[in-house]
């Protein structure tokens, strides 16, 4: 840090000012985002409540190892279908806090094991469709061409399919083939979701950069000769960041849900596994006797995606502040 | 105009042509026989049946060669025999048509009844408690999934209290739910597009204008404001319905209601190949007609977008 010297020979307080302009610190534009952000209230709350889930997911092999839940696959028949320990049913156990399934398994621990396999199906295929959208969205807006046909025919035809459908002929057919196998589905999800949700990003990144390539910054970066990789990589791809960020965070839970809703049609992660979908799809078996093991992971599914909205709007509010819905 | 309409509806066939061409090969791609236990759930058939079975269907043949016998029967408008039930697959897509369209059609009004209007009002009352509370249900309604609500719905109008029954279609009161439940989602996706698209208006100069010639407030809210508010609502009808569709294959399941979606379902799980490739064409040709419909009706109520391209 440079030493901070003032003019000599003025009065104190244009001595001040000047000092003040000198010690302010520069922010950037993702400063800027970020003070944004933090001010957002609901923003908070959810960023909040999305890390705690991931440091759920994270942690919880290790608290299960160290005896501080149970084992989510643990049967204990004596103890089938207790009730969570605030109702005033005399089924209820003091050690399954949010009661058991049909098959004696803690609800707790299994809705905690769950976060982990809803973080794994929320983030890992939103990291391939990033990566795969951004590179196919930039190649088809800058250089057009055969890659750009190729992509608007492929869109044509993905549009005609609401993502789920596609979704579901994908996960029936290949479910019970060798890849299906691979940790319970879990790698043939990622990569349904990922096939299925590319487009939508690559079509978003290729529009953003067909309206910035004709930009007055792009237009001097090749006068001066800059070679077109450096254009993408330094002036087009930062300025399309901000609206691959939102759908990106929007992305997100709507791969959860897509887990959720394959699981519980039976054709997503294979039981007994626990995630959110074959959680409730278990449920509904002793739905008239009890409805808690459904209600359950309906109610943390509902927390999980009103987090990740308000993040997601706050991301959309701070990042482009004219990006108003 | 027409002949953009023309262009459009000559672009289906390629489009369906490879919506037929990824169905078609990915449902061949599973391993095993639709005919064996694990497709037909417990029932499990002697071997010499499997194989007469398959002989009847045409599906020990090469997968190009059923494909191409597909296509061929397809351009005849034969869509060949459920393998579950043996019977016409259009007969069987006419038994759950009806039903399927009644919910979608209930739900999208039941949407745009209710948030045409909350929209508007919110947008008039601008922060005050009647602009957050449609704002609330807004939030919830995009956010929280339709199969969540549905469960939510379920334990407590239909278990706790036993306001509504909630398995199958035979009465209107077994509409209600279903129908509110699906709603739900577009009708929070509406609000929010209504509200917003009533906010813009509202700033633009034409309306001071308006004012300012001194028309009554009613005049330059419906005739100035909400005509040039409702294009960006006209726009979304076509995402919404697609949205229908996928909603009402999981509300369907959810209520046990015999529509396409439950048969959609069913297909896929039996593996039943004509009953998914019809079921696939028809969605497929919906969502096409519903996007082709909303880009005719924007070009109409909006005559600065030109139907170039």
């Amino acid at each position: 840090m440079a030493t901070i010297t003032t003019t000599p020979g003025k009065t104190a307080a244009d001595r001040a000012s000047e000092l003040n302009v000198l010690v302010r610190k520069q922010r950037s534009l993702w400063q800027d985002a970020w003070y944004r952000l933090i001010r957002n209230k609901a923003a908070v709350v959810g960023m909040i409540v999305v890390v705690l889930f991931m440091l759920v997911a994270i942690t919880i092999p290790f608290l299960t190892q160290a005896g501080l839940f149970k084992d989510p696959l643990l049967q204990d028949t004596p103890n089938q279908l207790m009730e969570p320990f605030w109702t005033n049913s005399k089924y209820k156990n003091i050690n399954y806090p949010l009661g058991s399934d049909q098959l004696g398994r803690d609800i707790l621990s299994r809705l905690l094991w769950s976060t982990q396999i809803s973080m794994l199906v929320g983030f890992v295929p939103v990291s391939i469709i990033f990566l795969m959208g951004v590179t196919i969205g930039l190649v088809a807006g800058y250089y057009g061409g055969w890659v750009d046909n190729i992509l608007m025919r492929i869109t044509d035809v993905i549009y005609a399919f609401p993502d789920l459908l596609f979704l579901f002929i994908i996960m029936a057919t290949l479910r019970n083939t060798a890849i299906g196998d691979i940790q319970g589905g879990l790698l043939l999800i990622f990569v349904a979701i990922a096939i299925v949700n590319w487009v939508g990003l690559a079509r978003l990144v290729r529009g953003q950069v067909l309206s910035l390539k004709e930009r007055e910054f792009v237009e001097a970066a090749r006068a001066i000769g800059a070679p077109a990789r450096r254009i993408m990589a330094r002036h087009v791809f930062p300025n399309l960041l901000a609206p691959v960020i939102v759908s990106v965070a929007f992305g997100i839970p709507n791969a959860m849900l897509a887990e959720a809703v394959l699981s519980f049609y039976g054709i997503g992660i294979k039981p007994p596994t626990p995630s959110w979908g074959v959680m409730i799809n278990e449920g509904f078996t002793v739905f008239s006797t009890t409805a808690w093991p459904v209600l359950m992971p309906a109610m943390l599914i509902s927390i999980v995606m009103l987090a990740f909205t308000f993040l997601g709007d706050g991301l959309r509010d701070a990042l482009d502040p004219r990006m108003k819905l | 105009m027409l002949k953009y309409t023309i262009r459009r509806l000559l672009l289906l066939i390629p489009t369906m042509f490879f919506v037929a061409v990824i169905v078609f090969f990915l449902a061949h791609a599973a391993p095993g026989s639709p005919f064996d236990a694990k497709a037909l759930g417990d029932r499990s058939l002697p071997l010499a049946t499997i194989e007469r079975l398959e002989r009847l269907y045409g599906v020990n043949k090469p997968v190009t060669e059923q494909f191409v016998l597909y296509l061929s029967n397809v351009a005849r408008f034969e869509f060949g025999n459920s393998f579950q039930s043996g019977r016409a697959v259009t007969d069987v897509i006419g038994d759950g048509f009806p039903v399927s369209a009644q919910l979608g059609v209930q739900a999208l009004l039941v949407a745009l009844a209710l948030a045409l209007p909350l929209g508007v009002v919110s947008a008039l009352k601008q922060n005050t408690m009647i602009d957050y509370g449609s704002l609330f249900f807004a939030t919830i309604g995009t956010t929280i999934p339709s199969f969540v609500i549905g469960i939510f719905a379920i334990y407590l109008f239909g278990v706790t209290f036993h306001v509504f029954p909630f398995v199958g279609w035979s009465t209107p009161m077994h509409w209600v739910l279903p129908t509110v439940i699906l709603a739900l989602g577009p009708m929070a996706f509406l609000t929010r597009i209504t509200r917003a698209s009533m906010l813009e208006a509202i700033r633009q100069d034409y309306v001071r204008t308006a004012r300012a010639k001194g028309l009554r407030e009613q005049v330059v809210i419906v005739t100035h404001v909400m005509k040039n508010a409702m294009i960006p609502i006209a726009t979304i009808v076509g995402p919404a319905t697609a949205g229908l569709i996928t909603g009402s294959i999981i509300i369907e399941g959810l209520f046990s209601i015999p529509g396409i979606g439950r048969l959609f379902l069913q297909s896929i799980l039996r593996r039943d190949y004509p009953l998914i490739m019809a079921t696939y064409l028809l969605y497929a040709l919906l969502i096409s007609l519903a996007n082709l419909t909303v880009d005719l009706v924007y070009g109409m109520l909006d005559p600065r977008i030109k139907m170039a391209k």
